[in-house]
């Protein structure tokens, strides 16, 4: 396709136009959906809100990052306890490293759903000080949860040297189903976040999200084990659990075995909803946001 | 030259008082299954304000404590939505309603600088182009690198300051920050707001400190109980002000100061000099009551409280010692000397009593005003303390040490 100059003068002509430097906020007109341009215009902001955490994240703490290893490693030991030698649930690679594929992503999961979702009371300050779209607070929380991922990721590769496993030729596929991943955090976390607003009651719905999630997600056993001893019907439900499906899709980037199957694509479609309905939600309060928090 | 900054039409901001403060998900639910009307009431913190600023104009909001200026800032901010009217904003806008949004007390200066920055608004690039500069108007260039939970309170607003001193919007608006830092500092400021004005560049300004806004903006805004009573220059539109804050204080209904003893039938303050109560002008007062007591003698109190209810003074005399009071009329007058009250609010209470025994009255709170600021070597700023005396301060040199 070929621009003539004129044609370019005109169309950056136009972006400059569609540059807010004119505003107009009319009372009765809302957008429901939200104005990612503006967004975009506000990356810095994004940044610096996600080196903020990381930075002041260990600031106080004496063994700083070790922390971050600490708290999944005991996680995972206690799940390959309960399940790898009490239950002695069967996997197709060693139960650690099985649990250990599923934790990488799962300490993801939960560390942006619960920031994400505490973030907007804890950043009331500056919401009631300041203009900014405000989506920018918790989806700044987005970057941070990969140093929990890469943490556990290492002692994966360490563990997968040790049992001699080599990843599967889908391994290319992993970062579309952490992308997923990412998704079902922030949607989860934004819807969090959102109603912590009107409803401080979701604080304490959060934590307990989160704790039961560990355990209805297929972390530590197949989601067929669990599968085969529901009732069919119980089944479709299972996987309504958004990270059911990332977890399975990632490990079979890993390990290889059976591709997700049909079940899957309830938990993506999930996702999928969740993000979206997330954002419109989000839009529909942001407004009113420093009136009520 | 006469372009639009920011156009305001019929703008409304409703909060719905009592139901608000019950953000809870039981009230809620409770609400989705009884019909029962909850208790709620509207209250219009901002009530169909229209008005246009021209670009280059530096705009002061004046008015009392709740009269809405705060609301008209966040409205103009984006920080919260009118619930009904239309704003037209032409131009980058920043707005400054606290210094220091989100600084985050584990971090350094430096690292601070960058946050503020971005949070207010500024690129990475455009704070790293300044950073040089910020840091130079702050004067902390020493404990840059020392996390800013270390550093003292003044210290902390001028890093905070110097950041919001860098923006450049085309539209700036500010609240109150002025009332931070010490008077050089002060002085900094007031002559960096200068320079935004004076570049063509739109300024709203909201203080209680009329010195300021007097010696900063152009163009004035009266906000009063939610509503715009009047705009224009800055001298009318600060004159205004004083006729609402006078009459407000001057039409006190006395009737309430009535009993078997006493009855209360004016009481008046007015400037000693010029029109308006200020720290220079002084203050004079007047009271004409019904004295309803026979054969006793009676004395006046006048006792004087600031905001924070200290007690000023406690001062009184009696009525008519030597021949004892009579029933019927008497007129007292007294007066406050200039150059004594600080600038503040003051309510002021006058006590009747007989034979300095007997309370007969207490007419609490028969009036409040407010005492304005006034300029001293080009210092506008409200100083601390109760009183603000001349102190005749001087200085010499004695020698060498």
């Amino acid at each position: 396709m070929n621009l003539s100059n004129l044609q370019l003068t005109r169309f950056f002509y136009i972006c400059s136009m569609s540059h807010p430097s004119r505003k107009v906020i009319r009372a009765d007109q809302r957008s429901i959906i939200p104005d990612f341009r503006e967004l975009y215009r506000y990356k810095d902001l994004f940044y610096t809100l996600s080196w903020r955490d990381f930075k002041v994240r260990y600031a106080q703490t004496s063994i700083g990052l070790l922390w971050a290893i600490v708290q999944p490693a005991l996680t995972i030991l206690i799940l390959y306890l309960v399940f790898g030698l009490f239950v002695g649930v069967k996997t197709e690679v060693p139960h650690l490293l099985y649990t250990v594929s599923g934790m990488s992503v799962w300490s993801y999961f939960s560390y942006v759903l619960t920031n994400s979702g505490n973030s907007i009371i804890a950043n009331q300050g500056m919401i009631k000080k300041i203009y900014f779209p405000r989506l920018i607070i918790p989806l700044s929380k987005a970057l941070i949860g990969f140093v929990d991922f890469g943490i556990t990721l290492v002692i994966l590769i360490i563990l997968m040297i040790y049992y001699g496993i080599v990843p599967s030729a889908n391994i290319w596929l992993a970062p579309i189903f952490l992308l997923i991943g990412v998704l079902a955090a922030l949607g989860m976390g934004i819807w969090m976040s959102a109603l912590t607003v009107r409803f401080r009651d979701f604080q304490h719905v959060l934590p307990f999200i989160v704790q039961i999630g560990l355990y209805i997600t297929p972390v530590a056993y197949p989601a067929e084990f669990a599968v085969q001893r529901l009732p069919s019907w119980a089944a479709g439900i299972y996987y309504l659990n958004p990270m059911a499906g990332v977890i399975q899709g990632f490990r079979w980037t890993l390990f290889g075995g059976n591709p997700p199957d049909l079940y899957s694509l309830i938990s993506f479609g999930m996702v999928l909803l969740i993000f979206i309905t997330s954002l419109l939600y989000f839009r529909k309060v942001e407004d009113e946001m420093a009136d009520f928090v | 030259m006469s372009e639009v900054a920011i156009s305001v039409k019929g703008v409304s901001k409703k909060y719905v008082i009592g139901k608000q403060k019950d953000g809870s998900l039981r009230g809620t639910l409770a609400s989705l299954f009884s019909k029962r009307a909850s208790k709620t009431e509207q209250f219009f913190a901002v009530n169909n304000v229209s008005f246009d600023i021209q670009k280059g104009d530096a705009v002061g909001i004046i008015g009392k404590n709740g009269a809405g200026k705060s609301t008209l800032l966040k409205i103009l901010s984006q920080i919260t939505k009118p619930s009904a009217g239309a704003i037209e904003i032409n131009g980058r806008i920043a707005s400054l309603l606290e210094v220091g949004t989100g600084f985050h007390p584990e971090l350094t200066g430096r690292e601070n600088i960058f946050l503020n920055g971005t949070i207010l608004g500024m690129t990475r690039k455009e704070v790293t182009s300044k950073f040089d500069e910020i840091v130079a108007f702050s004067g902390i260039e020493k404990f840059i690198d020392t996390p800013v939970k270390h550093y003292s309170s003044g210290m902390y607003v001028r890093l905070a300051f110097a950041v919001a001193a860098h923006l450049e919007p085309e539209i700036l608006i500010i609240d109150e920050v002025l009332a931070v830092g010490d008077a050089e500092f002060q002085k900094k400021c007031i002559g960096k707001m200068k320079d935004v004005a004076n570049a063509g560049r739109t300024v709203l300004f909201v203080s209680h400190n009329i010195a300021a806004i007097k010696a900063l903006c152009n163009k004035g805004i009266l906000m009063h109980q939610g509503a715009l009573p009047f705009s224009g220059g800055i001298d009318e539109t600060i004159n205004e002000y004083y006729k609402i804050s006078t009459n407000q204080s001057n039409k006190t209904d006395f009737s309430k100061f009535n009993n078997e003893f006493i009855e209360v039938l004016s009481f008046q303050l007015t400037p000693t000099i010029g029109t308006v109560l200020s720290v220079e002008s002084g203050v004079d007062f007047e009271i004409s009551f019904v004295n309803k007591t026979l054969n006793s003698t009676i004395d006046t109190t006048f006792e004087l409280r600031n905001i924070d209810d200290v007690i000023i003074f406690h001062r009184g005399t009696y009525i008519d010692e030597e021949n004892g009071s009579k029933k019927g009329v008497y007129h007292v007058s007294g007066k406050i000397p200039a150059h004594l009250l600080n600038a503040g609010t003051y309510y002021l209470n006058i006590l009747f009593g007989q034979n300095s025994t007997y309370l007969l009255m207490h007419c609490e709170e028969i009036i409040s005003f407010d005492i304005e600021n006034s300029i001293e070597d080009g210092n506008y700023k409200l100083l601390p303390g109760v009183l603000k005396p001349q102190l005749l301060l001087k200085s010499e040199f004695i020698n060498h040490a």
